[in-house]
Parts: C-alpha cells; structure tokens; sequence
C-alpha cells in the first residue's frame, strides 16, 4: 500500500515536470510581453522596453528562464516555495494564496452540488428508464452540457440575477406564474413517484393545488423578502425526514430505525433552543458552526448506537442524516433571519460580479450571505455542466449494475426493491463514479477559467487569463502546478477509493 | 491579445442572448423615438463647448471649458460609486517604477496625488491653480519657477515642500548611478535629469523652487507634476529630510543607496495588502483605503484634505473584464463603467438610456497606414505611394467601421493633432488641401500604368487577430485592387514581435495605432531619422529639423507653426495615411452628476473626485 502510494508519487512529479516544461516553452512562445509598449507613443518607450527585458528576462535562452523557474519550485521540497513574480513584480505566491480560498470554494461547492444532484437525477433516470421523464431530462442535461459557459452566464445573469433583483423590490406572483408553476410541478412530481394512472392523476392534482394555495400565501407573507421557518415547521419536517428516510434506507417496519430517527428529531429541536442565541453571533464564525455540527453528527451516532440494537447500523444511517439535514435546516432558519436585515445592506443581493462585495460590513450572517449570494450565479453555471455528466454516469452504471446476475438472484430471492436499489446495485454503481469525480475537481478548477473571467472573481483561472495575454509565465505556472496536482492528486485518491468500494481491488 | 479575443467573442454573444432573451424591445425603441425628438432640441439651445458632454448627463456646476469646473460647493457625501476600468489589477501607490506602471494603475494614483496640472478632456494640460502656480521667469537660460500652495499638505500633516520635488527629480535623474553605474532609481523616466541638471532650487522646507534646464524644452510644462513624499522616504533609510536633500544635490550615491532602495521596492506589496498607514500619505482629495486582491480597491476621501471637498465618501475601482461591464451597469454592482467601443454594446447601452448615460468619446489613440521606406515598391516611389493614398477609402472605412460606435466620427487629417483637439482645424487647414479626401481609383490606375506597375503586391501588416483592422483591409482591398495594386491582408499575432513582419520588414504597410501622450515633442521618435519608433526606417532632414526645433521652443503659438511645417512635409511626402481617433464608450448611472468623459489616459474617472449621486 505504501510502496504503490510512493510509486504513484514519484511518477506525479515525473508527469508535473513534463507538464511545466511543455506549457513554460508555450507560454513564453505564445506571444509578444512587450506588445503594448511597441505601440506606446511615450517618449521613454525605449526605456521602459529595456527595463522590462531585464526584469522579466527576455534576454536569456527560454532554458535559462525555465532554470529560473524550476530553481525557485525546488525550494517547496525544503518549505521555501518560490513561485516568483509576474511582470508586475508582485509575488505570484501570495498571488496563489489570494486566489486559491475564492477558486476552491466556488469548484468545491459546485462540485458537491453536482454529486449530489447529478446522482439523485442518475438513479431516478435510470430507475424510470425510457420514461418521459427520462427522456426529458437526458434532453435538458445534454442541452446544459453543451451550453457555452460565458454564454449561458450572460444569460443567467439576466434572468437570476438582474430580473430576480428588480422583481425583488416589489416581489408578486402574477396568477400567470403560479399557474406555469404549478402545472410543472403537476407534471413533473408523479413523473418522478410513478404509480398507476390514477395514481399520477392524483398526485398531479395535489401538486396543482398545493402550489395554487402556497404561493399566494407566500406572497400575503412577503415570504421573498422575509423568509421563515420557526421551529414549528422545522420539526415538521424533521419528523417527515424520519419516516421517509426510514422507508427508503430500512423499512417502517424496523421501529427501532424509526424511533432513533424520531429521538434525533426531538433532541434536535431542543438543541435548536439551546443554540438560538449562541447562533445568533457565533463566536468564531464558521468554527463554532462546524464545531456544532460535529458533535450533531457524534450525539446522532450515539443514539443510533444505543437505539438501534440489531439494526444498529442502519439505524447510525439513519439518524446521522436526519441529524445533518436538521442541521441544515436549522441553519437556512438563522439565514433566513437574518435576510430582511441583509436586504437593507444590500438591496440588490445577486450580483453580476466578484466574490464578495467591497467595503460590506455586517454580522456572520450577513457576509456570509453576502459571499453565498456572490456564488449564486458562477456556482449554477458551473454545476450546470457537470450535473450533466454525473447524471448520465451515474444513470448508464446503474443500468449496468441494475442488469448483472447478482440483481437478479437478489429479487429472485425475494428481496424487497428498495433493497436491490440502494444496497445492491447503487453501491456497485458508485465505482466508475469516484474516476469522474476524480477527474471532474481538477476538470472544474479548469472550467473555473471562463466562469471567473465572465463574472471578475480574482481566482487562479483569472490569474491564468491574464497572465497568459501577457506572456507572463509565473502565474501560469503556478496555475498549471497547482491545477495539475489537484489532479494528480485526486486521482490517487480515487484509486485508493475503489479499494474501500471493491473488496476485490487490492492496492 | 487573447484577452481581447475572448471578451469580443463573448460581447458579440452577449448580444445574441439579449435578443433570444427578448427584453421588451417594443418599450425600449418607444423610448428611444421619444428621447430623440428632444435630442434635438436640446442640441439646439445647449449649445455646450465640450464635445465630451453626454445626453441625460447632470451636473451640480456645467463645466465652462474642457478643464474641470469648480465643484467648490460640492460637500462630501456618505456614499459608495463603484467604477471598473478593466480587469487589470492595481499594483501599487508608488506608480512609477516600470513594473507598476500602467494606464490603469495611474487611472488610481492619480486620484490620490495631486500636482501642478492635469490633462483637460481634450487632452490638453491645465494648470491646477489650487495646487500651485508655475512661470517661466527666465528664457536664457530657460527657468521656471514653481510655487506650492501655503496649505498643501500630505494627509498626515506634513507640509508639500520642495524637498518633496527634490526627491521627485532625484528618481527621474539616471546620472545618480550605483557602483555597478545602473542607475539608483528604476524610475520610467529619466527626461527630467537630462534635461534639469542641477535639480530644483530652494529651501528644501519652503514653498518655491526654480529649475533651470539646459535648453529649452517644448514639453517644460508637464515636468514637474505630483511627487511622491520624501520625508517618508527619508524616515525609512535612516536620514533626516535635509541629508536626503543634500544627498540628491551632491549626488552622494552611497547616501541614496537606501533611499533608493526604500524608493524601488519598499512600496511595492503583495496584491490585497497596502503598506503601513503612515507610509502612504496622499496629496489628493482620496486616500488609498482597502484592496481585495484581484476584484476591488477603495479609496476613502482624505480627511486632512487641504482642497475642495470631494463629492463622494468611497470610489471602489473595481477588475472586471470589460465584457461584463454592460450588465453590472443594470445590474448596479457598477455605477460608471468603461465597457469595449463596440457597436453592440453602444446597443446595449442605448436600451438602458433611463438608467445609465452614454458617453461616447474619442481616446487619445489614432489609426494610420505607414508606408515601409527600407524596401519594397514604396520606399522609393512618391508616386506609387500617392496613387495607394488615392485609392484608401478612408470615408468609406470610418462610415462603416467607426460611425456605428460613434456618429460624430470623422476621417482624421493629421497626426501630430487629433480631432478633438482645439488647433486641429488650424492645422489641418495649412497643412492638408483635401487630395485624399476622395477616392480616386481611375487616377490611382493611371499612376500605375504609367510607372508601369499594375499588379504591385501590397502586404499590409497588423497585429492580428483584430476584427476592426481585418475589415479596415477588406475594404482597401475591395477599392485598391481595382486600381491594379494587389492588397494582400498580411495580419498576424507576431507582427511586431521580435522576428515578426515588422522587424524583418516582410510588409509594404503598416496598419495600427499609436497611444497619443500629449506631450509635444512624443512624434520625434517616429518621424526623425533612425530614431527608435521609425519602424518604417523613414528620413527626411527637413522633418528632423523642425523636430529639433519644435522639441527646444516653447512658446505655444511658435510649436503650432512648427507643427504645421511638419505636417505639410509628412503629407507631401506621404509618411503614412492617418484613418481615423478610435472611439470610446463609456455608461455612468443616469443618478450621478458630474461624470464626464475624456480623451486623456485617466478616461472616464479622470474627476471622480466632482461624482456625486444625486438624492
């Protein structure tokens, strides 16, 4: 294990070598760094080009120059990491710093966002196979797939961000858009439920309704703009989390599954009392807040442990995700809370541009909405595309899984289709997915190029753009290094999964 | 380059997502037709002097002139104006070393130190008579003397005195060498010790000192500007301000070692971090306040302020892709904006007109075709060059490629005066008697045939790729051709690169533009014999002459002569073919008073300091 973790190491800095050589030599071949001052009408033009051959080395052999490079990487082997400077003379290194935290969460969060949803939608895809609900969504996700990313930004910004600002101001529901909502909705949920006919029928009419009711009731409330949920309707729905988590990871029948499920609900919202101030200003940010969510995760453990007695496994399940999606919901309630307050500071809270906005100042809360809804539009369009391929892995492996022998000796068996589903064939499918996955994070950092560009974060894929123009090869290369590492990296990680998903694999 | 290509490509896109997205156009082109009715009225009794003036734009005082006008009343207002030059990214306060150097960078500094004059939207030089007053009181030898306003100060207190532009000199004089005879100081500009040997003169605490220079000099009046403070400087290499002072007169380059030192790099910091407080006093009416790295800089008004309030508490510049801009204008995340002169985003801008004011404007930047005179069928034939002058459409190329962004474009008849320049007409009246005005393809053909060369290949080079210049050759194409010459688009990524068409001279014309300074004498490297901008290797000793004159006279009426003396050479010998000033676009929140555009470098934030929103 150690020997093939090493051997994969060694043949890393093998391949990031190769791969900082032949894009240096691009980079510094790839146009004129001088441009701009060779048209410059300044009377010390000559001047300022001397100077800047000097300090950017043109003079020297392109060896030379990558030897400059190369000498100040090897210091990360002893800790003194020199990425050296850009034509600006500024430290590409606390260039790198600077722009690492806003790329990684804007690729992380999307890339989380996309599992998630991109698998959801794989296995209902592929458990309705050939439905039209099926179809439809292979239509949109290879619609979304092949939008062009600056593209489909610029239209994201019209409609979710400059029309939901303006709509904000004043926000109503017109009878128009409740009715388009609410016949998606009677369409698309028993699409998803399936069922007999009359079933969907149903279904499709309760959706319909319930949307009619809800969303002028949103509107009496002034919902958009001072959004709710109190612990009553927390708990609502922690309880409806309990029981359906129940049914589709153990069965209702397995009362101790339900009941620890049911205690973490109850636990839960006297934790939510018990917070409720502490919450209100976190000491420490968001340590305090992930520090909460850790012991959620170890009292939701402890629970299912001591509940769950034969089932104790299903049971831990269970209870550790209604803990985090209480959790979570407790969370959006704090946001919530703090939103009318936010909208004072901000009146038009999506932007088009930047990472967070300059000079604002708030409570936790509020900045960290403040940085949530600056991530709004980049992180849709970056899930978009990657959505599309989680979904379409996720959905051709479980046909595959769904097909094997060992599918059909289960049901042969007599084991119940939630069973076949998510133990046996979800699990097997999972294993092609941690390559994509693998792939997709060095992938997105690549992707982040054109979505920081078009909405002016100050990332890696900005400090690559401009370098690049420039014919300014440090901070393309620290972009390439770091880039190519991610990957690297990540694949090593991936193949050291397949050993956790496959008994089989041995490394 | 690249940078350019993907922002045009997304601009044009952007466009196309506009129209499928479908935004109410009916309402849009209703408004337009109503606003147009009283466009023209307002024309009519506006009567307004500044071509730069934009419709819908207020003012809380109507400038009188292309300077600024007097915002005396204005007071400051609690408020935050967010401005995006560009997406380039501010490097540092100390914004003339060649590493920090930029356009964009001096679009910031140059809100926070203030000097004896500033560029008008004309781009010509206004003394700032509330900083101080220069004259010239002698001229033989050519002195002037400068006097600094009793109450300007740094924002800490100190007084501005000559010590100040002792040291202001000091980085701009290359004869101040270290023991390896580089100079100390790696400033941009080493004019002012060549030209000023002894520095200037007086009491380093006092308010007025002289400069003497050793001839004199056309360009005098845009030497000594704002400066940077010496008594920090002084403080971080360990002397008192009066032994830095002796130092620069004695030229003691061991004492300077650190000051130069401090003065190279000790301003210079990682992007997101400003140095220490107390080591970045201003002059101006803004104080550098908060920078996060790659997206946003705040200045803050100065509180210790010596001059007229400023209209706004906070300007954030912001670095955005010039792509975006157009949205985050609607969107509000920008409230003056300078997205790319292009013809769609004029559209867009136009669709937006009762939220943001369209300013069009011409940039100090301007078009030519340049005739290679080291080789080729042009180098040695007046005639050949004639008969390709005739048949450039050049009406036909800014009707078609520049009108679009900006009606008011006209074919440019000069090179050492712009459009928009007061003396231009002048200039062009003496100089130009209007032969090329016309296309004349039949007389360009009878010039061929006579000097029998029908079928002359002509590669016209450009940096490439550029959308603009590839029509621009298109349509000389579409008109020469016809004439017998063969127009051949020589446009490539490399060609002012080093072993590029340009420097092997594989190009019989040149296509592209030069970056106007304003300063007088700039058109000597390009015109004089041998001289470093040359490229076309052109020589004419009546033209180094008056360039000789010109760069040594200073009086203004005397350098309009001179001007037009060169200009009647460079056309009768047909230098080159001027086209056209490059247009510019920029919005501003119709809520705003008091933004104007300009054709000077600072563009459209050259007086943030007079924005104020309205209540």
């Amino acid at each position: 294990m150690y020997s093939y973790v090493l051997k994969r190491l060694l043949s890393a800095i093998a391949v990031l070598f190769g791969a900082s050589l032949l894009v240096f030599v691009l980079v510094i071949n790839s146009g004129d760094p001088l441009q701009e001052l060779r048209e410059s009408n300044a009377e010390n033009v000559e001047f300022l080009i001397q100077q800047r051959i000097s300090f950017m080395n043109l003079d020297e052999p392109w060896y030379s120059r990558y030897w400059i490079w190369l000498t100040g990487i090897a210091g990360c082997a002893v800790g003194a990491c020199e990425f050296g400077t850009n034509m600006s003379g500024q430290d590409v290194g606390a260039m790198v710093a600077n722009s690492a935290s806003s790329t990684l969460r804007l690729v992380f969060i999307a890339t989380i966002l996309s599992i998630i949803i991109g698998i959801l939608t794989g296995i209902v895809t592929a458990i309705r196979q050939y439905s039209s609900l099926d179809y439809a969504v292979s239509f949109f996700v290879f619609l979304f797939f092949s939008l062009p990313v600056f593209w489909a930004a610029v239209l994201a910004k019209d409609w979710m961000g400059i029309t939901y600002n303006n709509w904000l101001r004043e926000p109503q529901f017109s009878w128009t858009q409740i009715i388009v909502v609410g016949v998606v909705a009677a369409i698309l949920v028993p699409l998803i439920i399936g069922g007999s006919a009359r079933r969907r029928l149903l279904t499709g009419a309760v959706m319909f309704g319930f949307v009619l009711v809800v969303m002028p009731l949103m509107d009496s409330l002034n919902y958009a703009r001072e959004p709710r949920l109190g612990p009553a309707v927390i708990t609502l729905l922690g309880i409806g989390l309990a029981f359906g988590l129940t049914a589709l990871l153990s069965g209702l029948n397995n009362r101790r599954v339900l009941y620890s499920a049911l205690t973490v609900v109850g636990v839960g919202l006297v934790s939510y009392y018990a917070t409720f101030w502490l919450l209100i200003e976190p000491p420490g940010g968001w340590l305090t807040v992930i520090g909460l969510f850790l012991v959620t995760i170890a009292v939701a453990v402890l629970i299912g442990r001591t509940m769950g007695g034969h089932a104790k496994g299903q049971a831990v399940a269970v209870s550790v995700i209604t803990a985090s999606l209480f959790a979570v919901m407790v969370l959006l309630d704090h946001f919530m809370r703090a939103w009318p307050g936010f909208l004072g500071l901000k009146p038009r809270p999506i932007a088009t541009i930047g990472s967070s906005s300059p000079n604002f100042s708030g409570d936790f809360w509020e900045v960290a909405l403040d940085q949530g809804t600056q991530l709004v539009l980049p992180t849709t369009i970056l899930m978009l595309v990657s959505v599309a391929t989680y979904t379409r892995y996720t959905r051709s492996s479980m046909l595959e899984a769904v097909n094997q022998d060992y599918i059909r000796t289960a049901r042969a068996k007599g084991v119940n289709e939630r069973t076949v589903v998510f133990k046996h064939a979800f699990r097997n499918s999972m294993i092609p997915l941690t390559t994509i996955v693998a792939f997709d994070f060095a992938g997105l950092i690549g992707g982040a190029v054109v979505v920081e560009q078009v909405f002016g974060w100050s990332g890696m894929g900005n400090m690559f753009v401009t370098g690049l123009s420039s014919s300014d090869p440090a901070p393309v290369m620290a972009f390439t290094l770091i880039t190519g590492a991610a990957a690297v990296l990540f694949n090593l990680i991936a193949d050291l999964m397949y050993a956790v998903l496959d008994p089989r694999i041995r490394v | 380059m690249k940078l350019r290509k993907l922002s045009a490509a997304t601009a044009i896109l952007a466009t196309g997502a506009l129209v499928l997205s479908g935004c109410t156009p009916d309402g849009g082109n209703g408004d337009a037709e109503a606003e147009d009715t009283s466009n023209g009225e307002n024309g009519e009794t506006s009567g307004n002097t500044d071509a730069f003036s934009a419709e819908g734009q207020q003012y809380t005082t109507e400038p009188e002139d292309t300077g600024k006008a007097d915002t005396s009343d204005l007071e400051t207002m609690e408020d935050e104006i967010s401005v995006s030059m560009g997406e380039i990214e501010f490097v540092g306060y100390n914004g003339s070393t060649p590493e920090s150097y930029s356009v964009y960078n001096s679009t910031v500094v140059n809100r926070i130190f203030e000097g004896f004059g500033y560029w008008g939207t004309d781009n010509v030089w206004y003394a700032n008579e509330d900083f101080g007053s220069y004259e010239v009181i002698s001229e033989d030898p050519f002195t002037v003397e400068y006097t600094i306003g009793e109450d300007v100060s740094w924002s800490d207190g100190t007084p501005v005195t000559v010590a100040d532009y002792v040291l202001d000199w000091a980085y701009q004089n290359a004869s101040l060498t270290n023991s390896d005879d580089e100079p100390l100081f790696n400033g941009i500009s080493q004019t002012y010790g060549e030209r000023v040997l002894e520095g200037p003169q007086g009491d380093p605490d006092g308010k007025t000192f002289t400069i003497e220079y050793s001839e004199p000099f056309a360009d005098w009046e845009i030497m000594v500007n704002s400066t940077l403070p010496a008594h920090v400087v002084a403080e971080q290499s360990d002397l008192e301000l009066e032994e830095l002072v002796t130092a620069v007169r004695e030229a003691d380059t061991e004492a300077l070692e650190p000051v130069a030192e401090f003065w190279n790099d000790g301003w210079l910091t990682d992007p997101g971090t400003l140095p220490d407080e107390e080591l970045i006093p201003v002059t101006g009416p803004y104080t550098l306040d908060n920078w996060q790295a790659g997206e946003s800089l705040t200045i803050t008004a100065n509180e210790e302020y010596w001059g007229n309030a400023p209209g706004t508490e906070r300007i954030v510049f912001r670095f955005v892709n010039d792509g975006q801009h157009v949205q985050a204008l609607e969107n509000g995340d920008l409230n003056v904006a300078r997205p790319q002169a292009t013809v769609d985003t004029r559209g867009q801008l136009e669709r937006l007109e009762d939220q943001i004011v369209l300013h069009e404007g011409e940039a100090a930047t301007w078009e030519h075709l340049d005739f290679n005179f080291n080789d080729g069928p042009f180098s040695e034939s007046l005639e050949l060059r004639e008969a390709f002058a005739m048949c450039v459409p050049r009406q036909q190329i800014v009707s078609n490629l520049i009108e679009p962004v900006n009606p008011e474009a006209s074919v440019l008849n000069a090179r050492e005066s712009l459009t928009f320049e007061e003396n231009y007409e002048d200039i062009v009246a003496e100089s130009y008697d209007g032969t090329y005005d016309e296309v004349d393809v039949e007389g360009a053909a009878e010039i061929l045939e006579a000097e029998d060369a029908v079928g002359t290949e002509v590669r016209i080079g450009y940096a490439g790729p550029n959308p603009r210049r590839t029509d621009t050759v298109a349509e000389i194409k579409a008109s020469c051709d016809e004439a017998g010459f063969e127009i051949v688009d020589s446009g490539s990524e490399d060609f002012f690169g080093p072993g590029g068409a340009q420097e092997t001279g594989d190009y019989e014309v040149a296509l592209f533009a030069w970056a106007g300074s304003g300063q007088v004498v700039s058109g000597q490297n390009i015109y004089s014999t041998d001289r470093p901008q040359n490229y076309g290797g052109y020589s004419n000793e009546t033209v180094d002459d008056l360039f000789n004159q010109l760069a040594t006279t200073e009086d203004a009426d005397e350098q309009q002569e001179i001007i037009i003396g060169i200009e009647q050479e460079l056309w009768g010998d047909l230098f080159g073919i001027p086209l056209y000033v490059h247009p510019q676009l920029s919005g501003s929140d119709i809520s705003i008073s008091n933004v104007r555009d300009t054709a000077s470098q600072d563009q459209i934030v050259w007086n943030a300091e007079q924005w104020q929103r309205a209540e």
